[in-house]
């Protein structure tokens, strides 16, 4: 099946199976290991990426379910060299220890923020629900995205 | 004193910039030429000979080797042995040759894809003749150790008491839950040296066992430590990489070995759960008197860790409240389960688990505030271990509570906190405290080696053995190394373990000894490099020591008020005195003292669902000097959520037969984001001798106090005695329906 579908902002058209799990296009034939694979059953958020401004478990979608769409992965968050204002936030706050939840925890962020430039605490943590975190407790990953907001990037898209 | 410039700072870590960006390579991201796939094949019976048909497997397009007992070398080994001086009952095989638990790996499958690995697994023909298993320490009875301790004559002070307070609990079988899947990856590098690339916290463990199962001189045996994507002592024990390095040692290729999540769970190790009595002696007053302990642990299907493990359990409890007379008798039992390993804390969280409810039970039977009933029993500054182990140090535990109570507000809220209470929901607040330890001195070897060089540009190398679980170690090391040798953070460097290139470390990343032991390690470097270059200077110039001074990678001549940097010393010297600007230290650890905690919870329960909720928690931690405060909090914090699994939600579910039932996060639960309270944390910062710039540990202490602290808060609000872990939803309802 020819899947036409935009990644990182690079448009893609390729002949590949449909029924192939999304996080395996992006990391394999793609080569996007930022994209990370910790439960294989959307249970855990690391393979977390951006589909049309919506978080979704890359490891439960497929291939032929993002014909026509736009994906964000990790790696498609710099523009033009400068980070994320989350990317930053998570650097400076601490909210990164071994880093293995830290892509998808700031694609989940990132999209909360696209939909709602000034969450709550509490959107916050229901944005990150579905992405877990056995190094921080969560404490410095709310400060984070809480301190990306008061650097004025919340409102972005 | 000069004022410290790095230490105490909040440094940012380098290796969070490519971890934010994703750029960061895990083994699992990595791939060479000709690399094959390969994954365990986990017994799914929990006591059963096997017979494996594997014709129908070995059609499968890809696949290059299915590999069975009988394919591995006849050599039994115990992953546990992390040293070459460590010897442990040795019952396991790289391939096992019957199922003793429901994941016991009985076979391998090698091949192209990770398709045709899977597509094998599923064609692969296992019989089971099952035996009768033995499940949980209520049936077990074959002892994997057994050994008491005792100071005094707890049996005297029985007689004395005008209480004795008996509690029986248990704790569960815990899974490490680091988000990224174990994996490791075996090659031959180009100078046909056998490599393993593996997140791993003891590299030359994983060179020892290499060596010795295969058959290969250890200095062929080459470890890498890569990115680690969390362990918490479960990528501790090498399991999967004996097993990568035999299948490239036979097939002559790279080999990816990877485990999912269900693998992960079932495959690896966990927690020891353990069954914990405790009788505790006391008089009017409220001194304790004595204190009996007996604790059975579950160690698993193989022996792995069941001595040490039983044994740290132990040794804690003598370490934290001044109790002259009092006995630990401790028993490690074979069960058909997955086997223990290292986990967070190390036998203190479970030991921790029941005699922090008991100590709450004596304060409640005596009409004690909790608080007030410990500080009257805990050890002092300066306290010696009654056992004759390595001084406690400078303990600041009284200070951690008379500390916590005050920013928690605990009399006032002690007293008023139940006018909350609904028909609904119960109100309670509860505390806890605990002890770790800091290195291995008194039990096992514990010495780490340092090779730190000055390059001729100003950079610096600290090369060391560290493994960084993702802890943020690397950065400790810098900031330490940087302090030390006076010069700019960004110009240092350090390693990690590389077992043919970096020195010898006895311990690896365990037993809460990289801080203390290895920071005082890169400290003594830096300061013998600091003055090796002053001396150079000197000699250089002719002038003395007392006319120098240094900051910031620059020797200043206080006689002509010139400065020369250090790379332009480097040069001269290099050149003048034909030797490289370098010092290779070689260290001891001279002491093990405890760090301590005490934890602060209000928590709110659901009297229909039985749910609970931890609205406010406080960590208040002696930590000796905090490094960095920033990933202080960060231990903390992460420490409290896992504890917080252990209290309430955490256990790895297996039924009678063996089988496990929490394969997955949907079934086995750790805290997410909205059921975590915001963790305060408090230092107390008094200076440990020996530690660098006076710290001590912390990572491991975190996952202690928590869970009992919430358990008290539960029984204050309930008016339960809850000493079941985890107090799960349908546990606090049977609690509330036995008092209705």
């Amino acid at each position: 099946m020819f899947i036409n579908v935009i990644v990182n902002g690079e448009k893609i058209n390729i002949d590949i199976n449909p029924t192939k799990r999304l996080v395996d296009f992006l990391r394999d034939d793609l080569n996007l290991t930022g994209v990370k694979e910790g439960c294989s059953e959307g249970e855990c958020g690391a393979c977390t990426v951006i589909l049309d401004r919506k978080a979704v478990a890359s490891c439960s979608v497929l291939v032929g379910q993002v014909n026509g769409k736009e994906i964000i992965t990790i790696e498609g968050l710099e523009k033009d060299g400068e980070l994320d204002a989350l990317q930053r936030a998570f650097i400076e706050i601490g909210a990164i220890q071994c880093g293995f939840c830290t892509p998808g925890m700031i694609l989940s962020c990132k999209a909360l923020l696209m939909n709602n430039p000034f969450p709550t605490e509490d959107e916050i943590k229901r944005a990150i629900e579905g992405n877990l975190c056995r190094c921080t407790g969560y404490t410095k990953i709310v400060e984070a995205v809480q301190s990306a907001i008061e650097w004025g990037h919340g409102n972005d898209e | 004193m000069k004022e410290l410039r790095y230490v105490g700072q909040r440094i940012i870590r380098e290796d969070s910039y490519d971890k934010a960006r994703g750029k960061t390579i895990y083994v699992g991201d990595m791939k060479r030429a000709n690399m094959l796939y390969a994954k365990l094949v986990l017994g799914q019976k929990a006591h059963a000979e096997i017979e494996i048909d594997k014709t129908e497997a070995m059609l499968v397009d890809g696949i290059e080797a299915i590999f069975t007992h009988e394919d591995v070398p006849k050599v039994q080994y115990n992953a546990f042995e992390w040293h070459s001086s460590i010897k442990a009952p040795r019952d396991e095989y790289l391939l096992n040759n019957k199922a003793r638990y429901v994941g016991d790996r009985i076979a391998l499958v090698v091949g192209k894809s990770k398709k045709a690995v899977e597509e094998a697994i599923a064609k692969l023909s296992i019989a089971y003749k099952e035996e009768k298993p033995v499940i949980g320490l209520d049936e077990a009875t074959s002892l994997a150790f057994s050994k008491e301790i005792s100071t005094g004559d707890y049996e005297k002070a029985f007689e004395n008491a005008d209480y004795i307070i008996k509690d029986i609990g248990t704790t569960p079988k815990i899974h490490h839950a680091a988000i990224e899947p174990h994996a490791c990856l075996a090659e031959f590098d180009d100078r046909g040296n056998l490599l393993i690339w593996a997140p791993c916290q003891v590299a030359s463990q994983i060179q020892i066992h290499v060596s010795n199962i295969l058959n290969i001189p250890l200095n062929r045996v080459r470890v890498v430590k890569t990115v680690m994507g969390g362990s918490f002592g479960g990528k501790s024990i090498p399991i999967l990489e004996p097993i990568a390095a035999f299948a490239t040692y036979r097939l002559n290729r790279p080999v990816l070995l990877y485990m999912n999540r269900t693998d992960t769970i079932l495959g690896t190790v966990t927690r020891n759960a353990t069954k914990i009595t405790v009788e505790t002696a006391v008089n009017k007053e409220g001194k304790i008197l004595g204190r009996k302990i007996e604790a059975h642990v579950d160690g698993g299907a193989y022996n792995t860790n069941a001595a040490a493990v039983t044994m740290a359990l132990g040794k804690k409890l003598f370490r934290l409240y001044d109790i002259k007379d009092q006995c630990y008798i401790g028993k490690a039992y074979y069960t058909n389960t997955i086997p223990g390993g290292a986990c967070r804390g190390y036998g203190s969280p479970q030991a921790h688990a029941i005699t922090e409810v008991n100590i709450d039970n004596v304060a409640k039977t005596l009409n004690m505030d909790p608080c007030e009933f410990r500080l009257k029993n805990l050890i002092e500054d300066g306290a010696k271990d009654p056992t004759g182990s390595t001084d406690i140090g400078n303990a600041k535990i009284k200070e951690c509570i008379i500390k916590g109570m005050e920013a928690f507000n605990w009399k006032e809220k002690r007293k008023n906190i139940r006018n909350k209470n609904t028909n609904r929901y119960s109100y309670g607040i509860g505390m806890a405290c605990g002890t770790h330890g800091n290195g291995y001195t008194g039990a096992y070897p514990d010495y780490t080696s340092v090779d730190l060089r000055l390059f001729s540009d100003g950079s610096v190398l600290v090369n060391m053995s560290i493994h960084d679980l993702g802890c943020g170690t690397l950065t400790i090391m810098q900031q330490i190394a940087a302090e030390a040798l006076d010069i700019e953070i960004e110009k240092v460097k350090v390693t990690e373990a590389d077992t043919l290139n970096t020195p010898a470390d006895s311990a690896g990343t365990q037993a809460s000894r990289v801080t203390y032991v290895c920071g005082a390690a890169v400290k003594e470097a830096g300061e013998k490099l600091r003055q090796k270059l002053i001396d150079t200077f000197c000699k250089l110039k002719g002038i003395n020591q007392d006319d120098v001074i240094t900051s910031q990678g620059y020797i200043f001549n206080k006689q002509s008020n010139q400065k020369y940097s250090y790379s332009e010393i480097v040069v001269e010297a290099e050149k003048t005195f034909q030797e490289d600007m370098s010092v290779f230290i070689k260290y001891k650890s001279p002491a093990n003292p405890a760090s301590f905690a005490a934890c602060f919870a209000e928590v709110k329960v659901d009297k229909y669902t039985g749910l609970v909720e931890v609205i406010d928690f406080l960590a208040v931690h002696d930590i000796g000097k905090s490094i960095n405060p920033m990933l202080v909090e960060g231990q903390i914090q992460g420490g409290v959520q896992f504890s917080i699994g252990m209290a309430l939600t955490e256990d790895i579910d297996i039924d009678s037969k063996g089988n496990v039932k929490s394969t997955n996060f949907s079934k086995y639960h750790i805290l997410n984001s909205t059921s975590m309270p915001k963790v305060r944390t408090m230092t107390i910062e008094a200076n440990e001798p020996y530690g660098p710039y006076g710290a001590k540990s912390v990572g491991e202490m975190a996952t202690v106090a928590p869970a009992p602290a919430i358990i008290n808060a539960i029984n204050f609000a309930l008016d339960t005695n809850i000493t079941t872990y985890p107090a799960t939803p349908e546990l606090i309802i049977n609690e509330l329906n036995k008092k209705s």
